[in-house]
């Protein structure tokens, strides 16, 4: 049995008190940025000595503070957010970095920042295209937001500090990516809830703390004998967020969930930001481009027959086919969260790509409370009874 | 060799016993209740009675509905949306849609070769559900059994137009104290929930054989206001209550016969009938 | 409080038929010309970015957008609601792209691309392209995104930046957001020859963007003029005048003449103290779609005295802004649809108000027109038009002591919006208006 101060034990402790060491290093006179989501490029507050601290919802808190000012019909993971935000659970936060990746980001920036008094607070914009003016653009943003920053930090983001930080979370990505290799294994070597726990855990620490949890937790991983027991469907879980264990142990009650393409899951690990001679343009390239989340628009380029669709369709999602064929993957769940625009609008299209690969696909549709996993339950059960 | 399928639903719970035939022995029906743990055991015995079976007979359990988890002599759980697809399906061989009315939810689901292949199911907006029947007929001072009859006299359908079940209340009180026939504002009561049924169900791509379960389907009236919103011939079976729990039964002889196949007939399982209780208890 | 039922309770202008009428002529004339073989385009309303573009190339627009609240308004949305149900599209979806998602199935996967015959005001035809906009909210690039389900036509996504309110101040932001317009539309132009097989006139776009940015300034000075007291002119006017001058319908030298008699006739008003509706007792602000289909709901408001002064952020022309000196209409276009949000952005920060495009103008429409209150709108399918409506009350309450009240509604499922429910709530409002007033006449404000 690991020591419950390394590996998966570690990440399971971090994760049930996220904020204990970012409170540890603001004790110490470090200062804590946080940031709602994964487009924000936490390696310029790395470079400068900020830590980046993952703001999110709790699915155990009831909402009642966000009624002021966010109407019910919202995203209810951003308006716990904010709930959590307005209640004061993230008091040691020296400001935040919002970014414009969907309306529910953006809106919850505006109203965060209207209800609260950071020291600092940046809203970073950005396009909704990858085109090459799109991304000068944004390189734009990131370069008011070195701006911005260095006033509050009182020193430079220089190239050579970003090209380390980008270093640093590149190797990060490069090590959760080979953590998910030990999923491909039947039965895989970690399990869907570990996985969540050990995501949340390297958003609630600095960056090479974050990197050597991942070292001992591979380590631990190959060579336990305690693993996850083998449950027939191999599942790959879709959706925007998902960061919550209570979910993830709904799916994992019968199935071996061996990937999830959330923003709690690979999703902000499974590319690199490329070398560049212009950092930041690097940084905005990865970002823009490389986050594969419903909110930015791509499009095949244009074609001449009616073949369209389905070139449009593996433009868009052909980045899955490898993983399905790879992880052996025998269902797919699309995870929506009520009233999330950009997901509901690219589900149809991703279970028509789906259905072109044969694999078979359900969507459910949960609400961000607890009350919400037992009719989600019912949903899971059923679908696999249909796959198996 | 014998099975059995518990069905616990929120408001009734059923048990079923089969043969390898797929021939009912027993069939018990009763009122789940708030103690549905203590139920299950004590309908399970007056089922083994009703055959003349003893619980070491039966081969397999499967336990299905909103109370399957407490079950403790099941050897499986099964979901009500698998149960019901494979009841159906041995009622109706070539059932392709099955559609079950409940009181606290609605499930479509899709059949191929006997099995569920798809589903979708409102357990959110009870204005989808049989409790939309319940409570607009309990405000209009009426039995839930005499609505389905009553609808079917009416002479033309007067439209409700509320989208939730709490306001409809107040909606078909006022078009009575307006003048509205009450088997007229009955027909439309039904007509507003096969809409919203039937708009849940076409999610599916809906194919004949159409077959309604469930509460609902004991309702006259609402098979016919189904058959007018799908447009098709809706069958229903004699005893729309059970279809889950003979699924069950069924999907538990197949599941035995099948690790007996590719295993060996597995030793009789020691299985003691008693209450569902929140301790461990360690079976020699 | 007897009412005299047979005189007509909104005083409408004269000024506003013809441009009303000019948006019925525009559409049964773009019909004509696209059965008549002309190419289509579905648009999305771009705040005078795309638009001019097409209108330069002569190219037919159809807007879903405005298509889904017609197919509301004549009671045949159900139908397209339901297939879109059917075919996987969850139902908290903006209920306009699930009345087209449906159209477009049914017309693609059912008749071949034929218009169903059941679709009113003759349907929308096959489109070449579709042209979306970033603009405003998530659902309207996704829907459009989504259309290439069904329809082998190309999207078109125009981009719409939007930058915090201090954020916008950084210096070389502004230059940068222009810089990305220029080119993006620039890019835009190319598709469009590639798509229609012809290439831009140049003169003709300059000649455009000149008319569509003075056609605005225009209508911006009808508004201001409403500032007087009474209200020369009620909301109904601003909705029924306003498409001319937000879509650019019909021809440009033709509306700049209907906008340009529009504003001497309110001007006739203010000099001669008329009010558009008999009595004004209240004056009000209005967010933030109307209910389309029950615009007579305004006119019983007006039988007790609430006069519609000013409203919709979302559809007013912007603030006016001196481009005379940029020689690229390109250059001319992108600063004009940027000044539509960005000319609020330095008051915003003076004011400190931060709470997003939308959220700051109404502070200035409920102070220069001076509003006793403010009547919200939430509509439940539409969530960008509804999220910043709690923010958009707990300001004007905090910084002028003006009330709200919200009226819940939706914009295709018009079953939600209750109007003798709204009208029971107004009484009491009445009542909160006139003790707010107090208020603020405590608080030194003069309104």
């Amino acid at each position: 049995m690991a020591d419950d101060c390394e590996g998966l034990g570690k990440a399971r402790q971090i994760y049930s008190d996220r904020s204990l060491r970012a409170r540890e290093l603001k004790a110490e006179g470090r200062r804590i940025i946080g940031y709602p989501c994964v487009y924000v490029p936490i390696e310029m507050l790395t470079a400068l000595g900020l830590i980046p601290y993952r703001s999110c919802g709790d699915i155990r808190e009831p909402v009642t503070e966000a009624d002021r000012a966010l109407p019910g019909s919202f995203c209810p993971i951003m308006r716990n957010c904010l709930d959590c935000a307005l209640k004061s659970k993230d008091d040691f936060l020296d400001g935040v970095v919002a970014i414009h990746s969907s309306d529910p980001q953006e809106k919850t920036a505006r109203v965060w920042q209207s209800y609260t008094d950071y020291p600092y607070f940046h809203f970073i914009d950005m396009p909704v295209t990858v085109r090459p003016e799109a991304v000068e653009y944004f390189r734009g943003q990131l370069d008011d937001l070195k701006k911005t920053l260095e006033a509050f930090s009182g020193k430079a983001l220089t190239e050579s500090k970003l090209e380390e930080a980008i270093e640093s979370h590149n190797r990060q990505r490069s090590l959760v990516r080979q953590l998910h290799e030990l999923t491909k294994p039947s039965p895989p070597l970690i399990s869907g809830t570990e996985l969540i726990q050990v995501v949340k855990a390297l958003m609630s620490l600095p960056v090479a703390e974050g990197n050597d949890l991942l070292a001992e937790v591979m380590s631990e991983v190959k060579n336990r004998t305690d693993g996850p027991t083998r449950k027939g469907a191999r599942l790959l879980t879709w959706g925007s967020t998902l960061d919550s264990i209570e979910i993830m142990q709904v799916f994992e009650a019968n199935s071996n969930v061996v990937m999830d393409e959330s923003c709690g899951g690979i999703r902000a690990y499974r590319a690199e930001v490329q070398n560049s001679a212009d950092p930041l343009e690097g940084l905005a390239s990865y970002y823009l481009k490389e986050i594969t989340c419903a909110r930015t628009f791509r499009q095949a380029e244009l074609g001449e027959s009616r073949k369209d669709y389905a070139r449009d369709l593996q433009s868009r999602f052909g980045y899955l086919k490898g993983i399905i064929r790879e992880w052996q993957v025998s269902g797919v769940i699309m995870l929506l969260v009520r009233y999330c625009d950009p997901f509901a609008f690219e589900m149809p299209s991703l279970k028509d790509y789906l259905d072109s690969l044969g694999v078979p696909s359900t969507y459910i549709e949960y609400d961000y409370t607890l009350g919400a996993l037992a009719p989600l339950r019912t949903r899971v059960e059923a679908f696999l009874e249909t796959i198996s | 060799m014998y099975y059995a399928g518990v069905d616990i639903g929120s408001t009734m719970t059923k048990v079923v016993v089969i043969d390898g035939s797929d021939d009912l022995l027993s069939v018990i029906k009763g009122p789940t209740g708030p103690e549905h743990r203590q139920l299950a055991n004590q309908a399970m015995a007056q089922a083994l009675e009703q055959a003349s079976l003893q619980i070491d007979d039966i081969a397999f359990i499967v336990a299905t509905g909103y109370g399957r988890i407490n079950v403790p002599f099941a050897d499986l759980q099964m979901t009500e949306l698998s149960c019901h697809a494979r009841g159906v399906s041995i009622l109706f061989p070539d059932a392709r849609t099955a559609i079950d009315i409940g009181g606290q939810d609605a499930k479509c689901m899709k059949i191929s070769s006997g099995r569920l292949v798809n589903f979708v199911m409102n357990d959110k907006c009870a204005a989808g559900t049989g409790r939309f029947l319940e409570v607009t007929a309990a405000a209009l001072g009426i039995n839930l059994e005499e609505m389905g009859d009553l609808s079917l006299r009416a002479t033309e359908r007067v439209e409700i137009s509320s989208l939730c079940t709490v306001f409809a209340q107040q909606e078909v009180v006022a078009l009575l104290s307006r003048g509205e026939k009450l088997e007229n504002i009955v027909a439309g009561i039904h007509s507003a929930l096969a809409g919203r049924i039937s708009t849940l169900a076409r999610r599916l791509a809906i194919e004949p054989r159409v077959v309604l379960t469930g509460g609902g389907a004991k309702n006259t009236g609402m098979v016919e206001a189904m058959k007018e919103k799908l447009g098709c011939a809706i069958s229903v079976p004699e005893e729309p209550l059970i279809t889950g729990a003979i699924g069950a039964a069924v999907l538990g002889k197949e599941i035995c016969l099948k690790t007996a196949d590719e295993h060996g007939t597995p030793p009789a399982k020691p299985r003691r009938l008693e209450r569902a209780t929140f301790f461990k208890e360690e079976y020699p | 409080m007897s009412v005299d039922k047979g005189k007509k309770s909104i005083n409408r202008l004269d000024s506003m038929r013809p441009l009303r009428a000019k948006v019925n002529e525009t559409y049964l004339k773009s019909l004509e010309a696209i059965q008549a073989g002309k190419p289509a385009v579905w648009g999305m309303l771009n705040f005078y970015y795309g638009d001019p573009i097409l209108k330069a190339m002569d190219i037919e627009v159809v807007y879903p957008e405005n298509y889904g609240a017609i197919a509301a308004a004549m009671g045949v949305a159900q139908q397209y609601l339901d297939r879109a149900d059917a075919d996987g599209f969850p139902t908290h979806l903006c209920g306009y792209s699930l009345t087209t998602l449906g159209y477009a199935s049914r017309m693609m996967r059912e008749l071949d691309g034929q218009i169903p015959p059941e679709a009113p005001l003759g349907g929308m035809p096959r489109p070449l392209f579709l042209m979306s906009s970033a603009a405003v909210c998530d659902a309207r690039y996704k829907w459009f995104q989504s259309l290439g389900r069904y329809m082998d036509a190309p999207v078109w996504t125009l981009e719409a930046p939007s930058p915090g309110v201090n954020e916008f101040f950084i210096d070389g932001n502004y230059d940068r957001m222009v810089d990305m317009g220029v080119k993006h539309l620039k890019d835009f132009v190319s598709f469009v020859e590639g798509m229609v097989g012809r290439k831009m006139d140049w003169d003709k776009l300059d000649s455009t963007a000149n008319l569509m940015i003075e056609v605005n300034r225009v209508w911006h000075e009808v508004n201001e003029l409403r500032k007087a007291k009474p209200c020369p002119m009620h909301s109904r006017d601003f909705w029924s005048a306003m498409p001319a001058a937000l879509f650019l319908a019909g021809d440009l030298e033709d509306s700049l003449n209907l906008y340009r008699d529009m504003c001497r006739e309110v001007k006739d008003r203010v000099d001669s103290h008329t009010g558009a509706i008999p009595e004004e007792k209240y004056r009000l602000v209005f967010a933030e779609l109307p209910p389309w289909h029950s615009l007579n709901f305004f006119d019983k408001l007006a039988e007790r005295g609430w006069n519609f002064v000013i409203e919709s952020f979302g559809y007013r022309p912007p603030i006016p802004i001196d481009l005379s000196g940029i020689a690229d209409p390109l250059e001319r276009i992108t600063r004009f649809n940027l000044q539509f949000f960005a000319g609020y952005y330095e008051d915003a920060r003076k004011q400190n108000v931060l709470g997003g495009a939308f959220a700051y103008p109404y502070l200035k429409y409920a102070r220069e027109w001076k509003c006793d209150g403010a009547l919200l709108h939430p509509l439940i399918s539409c969530r960008s038009a509804s999220t910043h409506l709690p923010y958009v009350s707990d300001m004007l309450m905090e910084e002028l002591q003006v009330p709200s009240l919200s009226i819940e509604g939706d914009i295709v499922d018009l079953r939600l919006f209750d109007p003798e429910d709204a009208l029971a709530r107004a009484e009491p409002f009445e009542e909160t208006m006139r003790y707010y007033k107090k208020m603020r006449e405590q608080k030194g404000l003069d309104w």
